[in-house]
């Protein structure tokens, strides 16, 4: 199997109060059929043999599903092509001599805790204002006693499937969080499970969302267009309609 | 030592709710003067947190993630099983039991399977009603789709993402209690160590991942829900960060290692392409419902699959098993591939890999029916492989994926170490030798939802626990000895990076602990496993510094402990002199190749007590009995 | 009122007034280029049309709500901007387009310099018309902003002010149309972007009508 070599300029940034800088490498030996984060992997080795501290990136279950791994290859969140993380994203997207720049996510939201490592703990805190249904273990009806259309089931798990990853966020000028949490509102406010706390839950995850420090939306799409999941930007205007409703409702 | 399981006595049908019946309670008011560690957030910890949560029990919920949304149970893509008899095919409790007990090859305690059999229907009602959304039919019920080879429609899914939905659903309610304050996550926190004060579990101490600071936890329990150790292997189709640390740490306190050896081996991977690879990607087994597995008939046959003549291809699963053909269970399909790469008759650059072909299908169903049902997993092959499987056959091979060991647990699913229980992947009770698909789902959230809130009650309410702050010498003894460890790491500047040694350790497990085991290979690895864990002591590299994220003193921490845990891992093989499920000695095979069990001297489990650094680790047993499934030697001819 | 500032202080409701806001002056824009379709055409009309709109006295609560509509618009404008730049105070070394389907355009990226730009415009549009010299019709019984327009531009700068003014006016609506829609709630298709683009178009070209008229040497009498 023929082997390139690629120049990676890499964030290096030692803590999150430490000032960050892009750093020249230069990595040999990539084949086309290895991932992103394995030449990566393979960067860490050099640096290892080297004696040097490694690049610190955050990446987990390696088949896209997780949603740990995320930086910005090349200017665009996950790097080039559609649909997929990091993780998925294959050497064979590039070509021998290709210079690959890499930073973190970036949003006042996310901090860099260290190199392309930063603190998405600002989506756990959405969720954890109303992005759920209140239901107690052991207190549900028969699955089969709410009827679910397959569409409906089907556009819920359209905007289930976000896996959190945060790229939505680095790709919007205004590190805007809005498909994340409208994807989150979405599928709950396609179920009828999730209609009691419909309107309750969508002010809290939109205050959430806004003292967290990300931006607006500004209906670009860029966020579609590099989520892994390829969630629908159609979603933010079911979460708009929800909040603007219940803000007027005086809810 | 003979291991007692504490099943309740009484029919099998119900000992459960006899057991629900008589246990000691906690006062609602009480609850919240009740610390509770859960260690781990996967679908086991997520739903055991929230519902102790939900309870009014102080619950601290840890995870070496940065999220308790990113646990590896996510990956799960099948299903889950419920035994709802929605399709009026059949199904009940007690068939999904016997499946569940025969499926492991007769080696899981018959008590705690029944139980997982009965409120598997309640998981799938509290699912639904957190608002995971599960496949429906169009008139608007749930659908179920057959699985694994199982005779009936009992698995519940959400496209190929169900373990995903679920977790989402699980972290969810987590998140719902860390809202009402019962819960607090803590995120990149790993635990080192478990604190034993006066003979019961109660602490743990932890690395904060972001600051390297240790980290005092104490409380009346701690709930280990790590998953499995399926990366002592280095390459399986686990997450990078799922590891057997939290597991052995316990048990090097003292908890029983319970079967280390039946690690299971799913049979359709994507294949290995090159000593780069840092993971195996599973793809659904459900591609062998219409893709038909082969390799060339000779040897060395190097031509495309494409240029070689029906004439020239052994569909070896369809000729050896003619009955279940390309479906027979994962052990068997495993074993059967590595056999023929074994020949030398391997396809692909590596020659360990066989053809998974859909030219058949397409032929008989057309390309867009198959695109229909397996789009999603072509596509994932044809990312990562960059070969299109529309055009050409899928290359698979077997790859380490789940452990149906880890410690071991009673009917309570407490460890043999008073306060430590143990859920999900990371305990050994429900799935014997072989676990059968959409069950590992099923497990984790029965466990959390449904059994911990009754089992944790009974040893609370049941209990008298002095109270204990992280003051106590304990925590300041086990604090020091990590302390010592990390600092001896960090100054180990060996010649090779922890991945290279782990990687030398997963090639021997792969190779002679792995499909098929034999005694002289077995003593082998144990000698090149004890030679490994002093080459690592004294020739590792450890880079960076402790104060600070370091991936890799994590990783060597970790692989530090995969070489003490893959003795005990080896010794277990070695000791079970019989075939059963995933474990396959050469020596005890039936004449047609298959599984030969020896029930008489071998119908235990195997818990394994960790004795110190280089000494034997003592075994004790735990006697099986299968009174309500009768023991029957698997035929899939 | 509570529901108002309820309302103003959230990114959504700040959005969805600036997008109203915005597609109410899309629609004064529509009547005003119309109205300005009339300069070449008819001298007497585009007057007579003018002094029946100004001595109308309901043109002073239009002209209230156009101004609270303007001044809306650029305040939650400049809000909001300037809060979506605090949002990512570090920027990217390298950040390129994601491409498909993203929307992201040249108009998208710099609204609120368009914007910027506009909010110079407008207040210089009202100072040389509205508050510009009060010609009177020969027949001395309105005004005669006809002679006025024409008057404008003649002067090269206020042509080529004008020719550079009204494309950014476009390319504002542009994006505008479609977005201020999503702001509020209303699911985005390509359909109603395309028209929202086909009317920026429409809406530049009918008001560089005039001044194009002008610079052909139509209106010399």
């Amino acid at each position: 199997m023929s082997t390139m070599t690629v120049k990676v300029r890499v964030w290096r940034q030692p803590s999150p109060d430490k000032e960050g800088r892009l750093v020249d490498y230069t990595v040999g030996n990539v084949v086309a059929d290895m991932s992103f984060v394995e030449m990566l992997d393979v960067l860490n080795e050099q640096l290892v043999a080297a004696g040097e501290d490694t690049v610190a990136f955050d990446s987990d279950c390696r088949e896209g599903i997780c949603g740990s791994c995320g930086c910005v290859v090349n200017g665009v969140p996950h790097g080039p092509g559609t649909g997929k993380t990091a993780c998925q994203l294959f050497m064979r997207a590039f070509t021998d001599g290709d210079t690959l720049v890499v930073e973190p996510f970036r949003a006042k939201a996310f901090p860099v805790l260290k190199d392309l490592c930063v603190d998405r703990g600002a989506f756990d805190r959405m969720i954890a204002a109303g992005g759920y249904i209140s239901a107690n273990t052991g207190a549900a009806p028969d699955g089969n006693q709410l009827l679910i259309g397959k569409e409906i089931a089907e556009k819920a798990f359209d905007a289930a499937a976000c896996i959190g990853c945060g790229a939505c966020v680095a790709a919007c000028k205004n590190a805007s969080a809005v498909l994340f949490v409208s994807a989150k509102v979405g599928q709950l406010s396609y179920l009828p499970q999730g209609q009691p706390e419909r309107y309750r839950r969508v002010v809290r995850m939109v205050d959430q969302m806004q003292k967290e420090g990300f931006g607006a939306c500004s209906n670009e799409g860029e966020c579609e267009a590099v989520c892994p999941k390829e969630i629908s930007t159609l979603h933010i205007q079911i979460m708009q309609r929800d909040y603007l409703r219940s803000v007027l409702r005086g809810a | 030592m003979i291991l007692d399981g504490k099943v309740p006595s009484g029919p099998i049908e119900t000992k459960w709710n006899t057991y629900k019946d008589h246990i000691n309670l906690v006062a609602p008011a009480n609850r919240r003067k009740h610390t509770v560690i859960v260690v781990g957030t996967g679908l086991a910890g997520a739903s055991a947190a929230a519902s102790l949560g939900e309870l009014g029990y102080n619950v601290l919920a840890l995870t070496i993630l940065d999220s308790p949304r990113r646990s590896h149970s996510i990956a799960a893509q099948g299903g889950i099983n419920g035994a709802k008899n929605y399709k009026n095919d059949g199904d009940s409790i007690y068939r999904l039991f016997y499946d569940t007990v025969k499926g492991g090859d007769y080696r899981a305690r018959e008590g705690n399977v029944y139980r997982l059999a009965q409120v598997s229907v309640d998981i799938i009602d509290q699912c639904v009603a957190q608002g995971v959304p599960f496949a429906r039919e169009y008139g608007g019920l749930l659908d179920n789709r057959s699985f694994g080879g199982a005779q009936v429609s009992r698995t519940f899914y959400a496209r190929g993402a169900t373990g995903q939905q679920l977790l989402l659903g699980a972290y969810s309610a987590l998140m719902r209690q860390v809202d009402a304050g019962t819960v607090k996550v803590l995120p990149r926190r790993e635990m080192l160590d478990l604190v034993m004060v006066g003979g019961r579990a109660r602490g743990l101490l932890c690395r904060n991942l972001i600051s390297g600071e240790y980290e005092r936890y104490a409380a009346d329990a701690v709930l280990l829900c790590t998953g499995g150790y399926g990366n002592a292997y280095y390459l399986s189709t686990n997450a990078g960060n799922c590891n057997v640390t939290a597991a052995w740490r316990c048990a090097r306190r003292g908890a029983y290692f319970g079967n280390p050896s039946f690690a299971q081996i799913h049979p359709t991977c994507i294949p290995e392409s090159g000593t780069h690879q840092s993971k195996l990607t599973l793809m659904s087994e459900s591609l062998r419902n219409d893709g038909r597995v082969w390799v060339p008939r000779q040897t060395g046959d190097k031509r495309n699959a494409s240029d070689i003549p029906e004439s020239d291809r052994d569909y070896y699963l369809e000729r050896r098993y003619p009955a279940f053909g390309n479906l027979v269970p994962r052990d068997v399909a495993s074993r059967a591939a590595k056999a023929v790469c074994d020949e030398g008759r391997g396809v692909g650059a590596t020659g360990r890999s066989v053809y998974l072909d859909f030219a058949d299908a397409i032929k008989r169903l057309g390309e867009d029916v198959v695109r229909e049902r397996y789009g999603n997993l072509f596509d994932m092959y044809q990312h990562i492989s960059g070969e299109n499987p529309y055009q050409a056959p899928m290359r698979i091979y077997p790859a380490i994926h789940y452990a149906m060991g880890g410690l071991w647990v009673d009917y309570n699913l407490m460890s043999n170490l008073e306060g430590l229980f143990v859920l999900g992947e990371a305990n050994f009770s429900d799935h014997g030798a072989n676990r059968l698909g959409a069950s590992a789902l099923m497990q984790g959230l029965g466990d959390g939802y449904f059994v911990i809130p009754y089992t944790l009650g009974n040893y609370i309410g049941g209990t008298r626990l002095e109270a204990v702050t992280t003051d106590h010498d304990a925590f300041k003894e086990a604090q020091d000895a990590v302390d010592k460890r990390i600092k001896g790491l960090l100054a180990s500047k060996g010649g090779k990076s922890v991945k290279e040694l782990h990687r030398s350790l997963g090639r021997v497990l792969w190779d002679r602990v792995g499909m098929a085991r034999n005694r002289a290979g077995l003593q082998q690895a144990l000698k090149e496993v004890t030679g490994l864990r002093g080459e690592y002591q004294k020739n590792v590299r450890v880079v960076g510094e402790g104060q600070t994220i370091n991936k890799q003193l994590e990783y060597a921490l970790r692989v530090d402990d995969y070489m003490e845990f893959a003795d005990v891992l080896v010794r277990d093989a070695l000791d079970r002199e019989e075939s059963c499920g995933c474990h396959f000695r050469e020596e005890y095979q039936t004449e047609d190749g298959e599984c030969q069990r020896n029930d008489a001297e071998y119908a235990y489990v195997a818990a394994w007590e960790f004795k110190g650094r280089d000494q034997e680790p003592a075994l004790h047993k735990e006697p099986l009995e299968f009174k309500s499934a009768e023991l029957k030697q698997r035929n899939y001819k | 009122m509570k529901r108002l500032l309820a309302l103003l202080s959230s990114d959504i409701g700040r959005k969805a007034l600036m997008g109203l806001t915005g597609l109410l002056l899309i629609g004064f824009l529509i009547a005003h280029m119309s109205a300005n379709l009339l300069v070449p055409f008819s001298k007497e009309g585009y007057n007579e049309y003018s002094h029946k709109l100004i001595t109308n006295p309901l043109i002073y609560l239009a002209e209230l709500g156009l101004l609270v509509f303007f001044a809306g618009h650029f305040v939650t404008g400049i809000v909001v901007t300037l809060k979506n730049w605090g949002a990512r105070p570090i920027a990217y070394q390298r950040k390129d387009p994601a491409g498909d389907p993203s929307r992201k355009s040249l108009a998208s990226s710099t609204m609120i310099y368009s914007g910027l730009v506009l909010l110079v415009f407008v207040p210089l549009h009202l100072v040389t018309f509205k508050f510009g010299p009060w010609y009177l019709t020969p027949d001395g019984s309105m005004r005669d902003i006809h002679r006025l327009t024409i008057e404008v531009f003649h002067s090269p700068i206020n042509l080529a002010w004008y020719l550079i003014a009204l494309p950014i006016l476009g390319f504002h609506a542009w994006h505008g149309f479609g977005s201020g829609f999503e702001s509020l709630g209303v699911a985005h298709s390509a359909g109603l972007r395309r028209f929202g683009q086909g009317l920026a178009v429409v809406l530049t070209l009918g008001f560089m009508a005039v001044p194009l008229y002008v610079l052909l040497g139509g209106g010399a009498s």
